[in-house]
């Protein structure tokens, strides 16, 4: 049962993954304890959105294999919807149901997904609001909100079907400086409480007060990876320390 | 500023003094270019006697304009029916064609374009002359409104999946990421938002349904088109009788695109534009 499972949550080995001729992942190994939080960083293009992306499936790979709770990733249907839904998603262009309300977005997936009735999926949706600070927007449509407040309601439209493990993908990067701490705030809480959690950022701070391990990525490869202060105080490789100088003017 | 922006606003930056006047000048030779043609026309039906009461007066009889009131009714029938049925074929059409098996997606490809290139004057006639020959006898109510829906279907299934591609993708993802099922995100993600992106398209769509009735004289079907062809046979009256039917088709037709600017506003406005009001 998964409940007694005791090993990684997610585990890639020997991953490799092709668009047309472009080799985007090569040979990637990673695991990912549970309650750990891994931050993915590299240089634009390098493959971090689609190494993320693999996890749940939203693109395929070519050879090697991806493990969830110890069971390879479903390739079609119900048994990947399922496990889709045990993997949260939160991405840099937020993607709210453009047509639905905040409070809908919310309880789209526990009631679409998870069956539950719909006064108990509204009433654990406020909740989630409320954490996230945006319960006051419940009854707009998404393009009426903030980007940051955009965010945080992916995030709670997420954490509204109980993940074993959530992806971030660049979260903040679109977001006005002045609304990218309102929603590392939201990060940080929950890797405080446990989440697992794979995110790929250039926060540094965000990445040195909560990441236990820090991915650097270069041209598909995972090139070298440690401890957040190990890595961003003393990086191993040329490549890590060319990008750490480059992003060190932000 | 308004709840949407008008698409003049949104293309055009605000005009300055020199661009005002050069809009004042447009405006001035477009009035008395307008003038000029209405002048000629009424110059043209008085001197072909076309401004004789004889063929005018009859307009003063209510049995003319029930008469006319019936054949409206008739097109209104048959272009309601006609434009229900194309949507809902014309749905399945594109749903099919989306579909992740081929040979389904096949077929629905080739019936989207053959009803797409077909002329629906040569289907009607089909319907009319063909079909009953293998012993299918129909109303000439259906011999008009299927034939119209057949051909308005192709291109609304077109116009359906122009709207599902117009739906970013990063909305299946998250629908997706949810662990929605295909079928579920189809119908709870992307066909309500292609459905209000489309809507100007399927609206302009549904006035081609209303001019393909104009044809049902073909079956005999009496709407507004087929009842003023017996009146004018009645009065001898050509052209006045065709200028008052056009006007009524103009009508009709100004008043569904009135119908589709409502609804896109109505539907679409809330998501499109982002309100002034201070998100806290
Ligand atoms: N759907 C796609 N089709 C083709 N090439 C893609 C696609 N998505 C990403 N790529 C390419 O793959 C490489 C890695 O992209 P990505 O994973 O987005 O990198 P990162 O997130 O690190 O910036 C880039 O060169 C990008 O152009
Ligand atoms: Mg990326």
């Amino acid at each position: 049962m998964t409940a007694e499972y005791a090993g990684p949550i997610i585990e890639m080995r020997h991953v490799d993954k092709h668009f047309g001729q472009l080799h985007v992942l090569k040979d990637i190994n990673l695991t990912v304890d549970k309650g750990e939080v891994v931050v993915l960083i590299g240089p634009s293009g390098s493959g971090k959105s689609t190494l993320c992306r693999t996890i749940n499936r939203l693109e395929t790979i070519d050879s090697g294999e991806i493990l969830f709770q110890g069971v390879k990733l479903p390739e079609e249907g119900k048994e990947l919807a399922a496990l889709r839904a045990e993997i949260g998603m939160v991405f840099q262009s937020f993607n709210l149901f453009a047509h639905r309300t905040i409070l809908d977005n919310v309880t789209m997936g526990p009631i679409e997904v998870l069956r539950k009735p719909k006064k108990e999926a509204e009433e654990e949706a406020m909740e989630l609001l409320r954490r996230v600070g945006v319960a006051e927007q419940a009854a707009k449509v998404p393009a009426q909100l903030s980007g940051g407040q955009q965010q945080r309601v992916a995030i709670a439209r997420s954490l509204a079907m109980h993940p074993k493990a959530m992806l971030f993908d660049e979260p903040t990067s679109a977001l006005d400086p002045e609304m990218i701490n309102e929603v590392l705030d939201v990060m940080v809480e929950l890797a405080k409480q446990g989440m697992t959690m794979v995110v790929v950022t250039h926060e540094m701070n965000f990445a040195r007060r909560v990441a236990n391990r820090v991915v650097f990525m270069a041209d598909g490869q995972i090139v070298e990876q440690n401890t957040p202060d190990e890595f961003f105080d003393h990086p191993q490789s040329d490549r890590a320390r060319d990008f750490l100088n480059s992003i060190k003017g932000h | 500023m308004s709840a949407a922006v008008s698409m003049r606003d949104a293309l055009y930056e605000a005009p300055g003094p020199k661009t005002r006047r050069r809009v004042a000048i447009g405006t001035a030779i477009s009035l008395v270019a307008l003038a000029a043609l209405v002048a000629f026309v009424i110059r043209q039906f008085y001197i072909n006697d076309q401004l004789n009461p004889r063929y005018w007066s009859f307009f003063a009889r209510w049995t003319t304009w029930r008469f006319l009131l019936r054949g409206f009714l008739g097109t209104i029938r048959v272009a309601l029916v006609a434009g229900i049925l194309a949507m809902g074929l014309g749905l399945l059409l594109m749903l099919g064609r989306i579909s992740s098996s081929k040979v389904l997606s096949g077929i629905c490809h080739v019936i989207t374009d053959l009803f797409r290139s077909l002329p629906s004057l040569l289907l009607i006639y089909f319907f009319f002359l063909v079909i009953p020959k293998y012993g299918l006898k129909m109303p000439s109510f259906w011999m008009i409104t299927i034939p119209v829906a057949l051909a308005a279907s192709g291109v609304l299934a077109e116009v359906f999946r122009a709207g599902v591609n117009a739906v970013p993708k990063g909305q299946t993802e998250a629908a997706m990421s949810l662990g929605m099922t295909h079928g579920k995100i189809t119908r709870k993600i992307v066909l309500p938002q292609a459905l209000r992106i489309v809507i100007p398209s399927l609206v302009s769509q549904l006035v081609v349904v209303v001019k393909d009735t104009t044809v049902a004289y073909v079956v005999s079907y009496p709407d507004l088109m087929q009842n003023a062809r017996v009146l004018i046979s009645n009065y001898d009256a050509l052209v006045s009788m065709y200028f008052v039917v056009a006007l009524i088709y103009i009508a009709i037709n100004y008043a569904t695109n009135r119908f589709s600017i409502y609804l896109a506003h109505r539907s679409g406005a809330k998501i499109i534009s982002r309100t002034e009001e201070n998100p806290v």
